[in-house]
């Protein structure tokens, strides 16, 4: 899976001067380039922002973020107060701004050849295919609980996590479902899931992408509290550096789930640490039915890189190339030891939050401007019609090869029984010799001084 | 060696480095500082950088980091300044941590740990003992020590533990009491209450800083011919249910005794262990003390009014012994 990676030694931890002449030589991000004292325009604000003034004495920092869109969406979501036609007054979301632009090309990549390219496009079939297969299993009442979809998000979830190497380690949100794919799992243990089947990953005691495992696939769960897996992963990586090695672990968020406190602690905690944190901010627009523009104040997300003095990058998150190549750059940073990076990709959550909510609070015109993006058929016509890395023909043996597959495992998880009452009880602990703990990369080398045990003296706190 | 119950906790910990090299320790202030209250001292010049983190002040992301490293098969050993603000890190520890093994196998083998309690007159943020936070989190085993050897001997079986230990070390106790504690490597079993005093009269079912106040009140209530047995769980969760009923068995008059407030506390569980295990033993009612259901005032007077007391203990106890 990706390419090989340059491997570094581990950095001790955290003891790196507080400067910007870290800024690496990776075309990603360089968010904490030049602090130097240039007089310059303050970040990109939204609309109506004050630029940077100042006396002639006053010194300015300019700080950059790579932005590698081939276009840039520009239109804002706003409530407006409308009358119904018996004069009730009515709160709705409008959109303003350009939303007739074309859509852009794909933006080669630097990094996958042919074979990858198809590879993550599969697995975007894959991945929207099982959502099609799910949204069927809901209807006919085979679903306990809603579903929940990546639709307009595959290439987020497929071509970032596709940057992996097999010892990273990463951890989903809920419209990752093809992440999991991508790392091994097959569509059927999201399907029992959902079912809430015996099988399941976690044997029926919860739902969704809600599971993970730390043997084979390295994989945390992620629970439905948002931003908590950012300081987890971030443990994650500083356990593996304790053990001799630095390795990539990635996580998403979106721009609602960025909004809480524990996103910053744990982004803040990975750049002090100097851990190998890959965030990858998707930015749909939507948090369930709140637009972005109550959900922050600066312009892109990936502004926030620059408070946490680590670099940040933007990409079309519709476009696979760009997703692929900020992913590969990050992992390849954090496998050197250089420290985590924020990527925000841009697109538009597709669906409503879950299979129950229609999301008719998004603007039409947007949906009609999003759908023109759709990833997959993006990257088909990309494949296809432009790189000819396949023909049409193969194409369709692959979308049909990519249906029996994920109708195989539709079978598999139908035929799953419930779980017995029973199951849900024991497990609570640990015990019995149920696990062994090892050290998963091998048992940290450790280095001692020669101080001995002494006593302390009194503290002065509360004595 | 005669060592103070801070002391006992240091050295089970540095005893813990110094075996096994997947233990570290992550905090605010623990590394050239050696830690608000000095437990880390000199570990950081022993251990190196690498294995005494100091980290931003940041509870969430100090337990998500622990959590992180020991599902690498790490054993971090993180440090809250005051247990008071293990409230900042509530969801990590209830929501991802405690649920993991029960959720999806993973085992969780870290431990969090720092001081909790009052009678140091440190506010109502600095004096609590959120325990029972976490006695209603499955998953999670609450572990609150009234001695030095067991303070040592349950921080090293919380270290070995394969499962996520809150370890709450009562501050007034750091450096006011002192006992022999073997030199040689022991544990003691987490889970496992213990006889702190034999009695025939009445049972004082209690723990951590309220043992001594028990033991006070028993000296007292000796001069009377009246005997108290005391119970000291040292593991607030699990409870060990056995030792519990065994006591009430033997004495069949109860009292139970904590400092955190008096609804919703540990004692309305303990009085239904002892319903569904030994209500045909009971003589008498089973009476509570414990703090008052307020936030713990600062002002000396009032800090002393809330919290419970020998004087509470000696008088409840010749009410049931009369009863």
């Amino acid at each position: 899976m990706g390419n090989k990676k340059a491997k570094s030694k581990p950095n001790s931890n955290g003891n790196r001067p507080r400067n910007g002449s870290r800024a690496t030589k990776a075309n990603v991000g360089t968010a904490v380039n030049g602090r130097a004292a240039n007089v310059g325009t303050a970040a990109p604000g939204r609309s109506g922002e004050r630029s940077s003034t100042g006396s002639p004495n006053q010194q300015t920092r300019t700080y950059s973020i790579p932005d590698y869109r081939l276009e840039h969406p520009d239109f804002t979501v706003r409530q407006r107060v409308e009358k119904d036609r018996d004069g009730a007054e009515h709160v709705r979301y409008e959109v303003e701004g350009n939303l007739d632009a074309p859509v852009p090309p794909i933006r080669n990549s630097k990094y996958l050849d042919k074979k990858q390219a198809i590879d993550i496009y599969r697995y975007m079939l894959l991945n929207r295919k099982m959502e099609v297969a799910l949204e069927n299993l809901y209807k006919q009442g085979k679903v306990v609980g809603g579903v929940y979809f990546g639709l307009g998000q595959e290439a987020c979830s497929c071509a970032s996590s596709y940057a992996l190497d097999k010892d990273d380690w990463f951890a989903p949100m809920i419209r990752n479902q093809g992440s999991l794919l991508v790392r091994g799992f097959r569509a059927s243990d999201t399907m029992m899931q959902y079912m809430a089947k015996a099988d399941s990953p976690t044997k029926g005691r919860d739902g969704t992408s809600h599971f993970g495992d730390i043997e084979k696939r390295n994989m945390v769960s992620p629970i439905s509290m948002l931003g908590d897996l950012i300081p987890v992963m971030s443990g994650v990586a500083l356990g593996a550096r304790l053990q001799g090695r630095n390795i990539a672990v990635m996580t998403y968020i979106g721009d609602g789930g960025q909004s809480t406190g524990v996103t910053y602690e744990g982004i803040n905690f990975a750049a002090v640490q100097n851990l190998g944190l890959v965030l990858f901010v998707e930015s749909n627009l939507w948090a369930y039915s709140t637009p972005s523009e109550m959900q922050y104040r600066c312009h892109d997300l990936a502004e926030r890189a620059i408070g946490y003095g680590i670099p940040g990058v933007i990409v079309d998150g519709t476009d696979a190339c760009q997703v692929y190549d900020a992913a590969h750059e990050a992992v390849e940073r954090a496998h050197r030891g250089e420290g985590p990076t924020l990527i925000e990709a841009k697109m538009m959550r597709m669906k409503g939050h879950a299979i129950h909510d229609a999301a008719a609070y998004v603007p039409k015109q947007m949906m009609e401007y999003w759908k023109k993006r759709d990833p997959i058929a993006r990257f088909e016509n990309y494949l296809v019609q432009e790189k000819k890395w396949l023909t049409p023909k193969e194409n369709e043996v692959l979308i049909a090869e990519v249906e029996k597959v994920i109708e195989a495992e539709r079978e598999i998880a139908v035929n799953s029984p419930m779980p017995t009452p029973e199951s849900a009880e024991g497990g609570v602990f640990c015990e019995h010799g149920c696990h062994e703990i090892k050290p998963k990369y091998g048992v940290p080398k450790v280095k001692k001084g020669t101080g001995g045990y002494k006593e302390t003296e009194a503290a002065v706190h509360l004595k | 060696m005669q060592l103070t119950y801070l002391e006992a906790i240091r050295q089970g910990i540095w005893e813990e480095m110094e075996r096994d090299p997947t233990v570290f320790c992550l905090g605010e202030d623990i590394g050239i500082y050696g830690g608000a209250f000095k437990v880390t001292d000199g570990f950081i010049d022993r251990f190196g950088p690498e294995r005494v983190i100091d980290t931003p002040i940041a509870e969430s992301a100090i337990v998500g980091a622990a959590f992180g490293a020991s599902l690498t098969g790490m054993r971090p050993v993180a440090e809250f300044q005051f247990m008071d603000f293990i409230g900042c890190a509530f969801n990590q520890i209830s929501n991802m941590v405690a649920k993991t093994h029960y959720l999806w196998g993973a085992p969780a083998p870290l431990v969090l740990r720092g001081p909790s309690g009052g009678y140091v007159h440190g506010g109502p943020f600095h004096s609590q003992n959120p325990e029972m936070w976490f006695v209603h989190n499955p998953g999670l085993k609450v572990i609150c020590p009234a001695t030095p050897y067991d303070a040592k001997g349950l921080i090293k079986a919380a270290i070995r533990d394969n499962n996520p230990c809150i370890f709450f070390e009562h501050k007034y106790l750091y450096r006011r009491i002192k006992e022999e504690v073997p030199a040689d490597d022991y544990v003691v079993p987490i889970g496992k209450a213990r006889i702190a005093r034999e009695g025939r009269d009445l049972s004082i079912i209690t723990y951590a800083a309220m043992v001594h106040t028990a033991l006070e009140a028993a000296e007292i209530l000796s001069k009377e011919g009246i005997d108290l047995e005391i119970l000291d769980l040292r593991t607030v969760s699990p409870l060990d249910r056995a030792a519990i009923a065994e006591t009430v068995k033997k004495t069949n008059k109860v009292i139970l005794l904590h400092e955190h407030s008096r609804t919703g506390g540990l004692a309305g569980e303990i009085a239904a262990i002892i319903n569904e295990e030994a209500f045909d033993d009971l003589d008498g009612p089973i009476v509570r003390i414990a703090g008052l259901d307020s936030a713990i005032p600062f002002s000396p007077p009032q800090e002393h009014h809330y919290l419970p007391k020998v004087e509470d203990v000696v008088r409840e106890a010749r009410r049931l012994k009369a009863y």
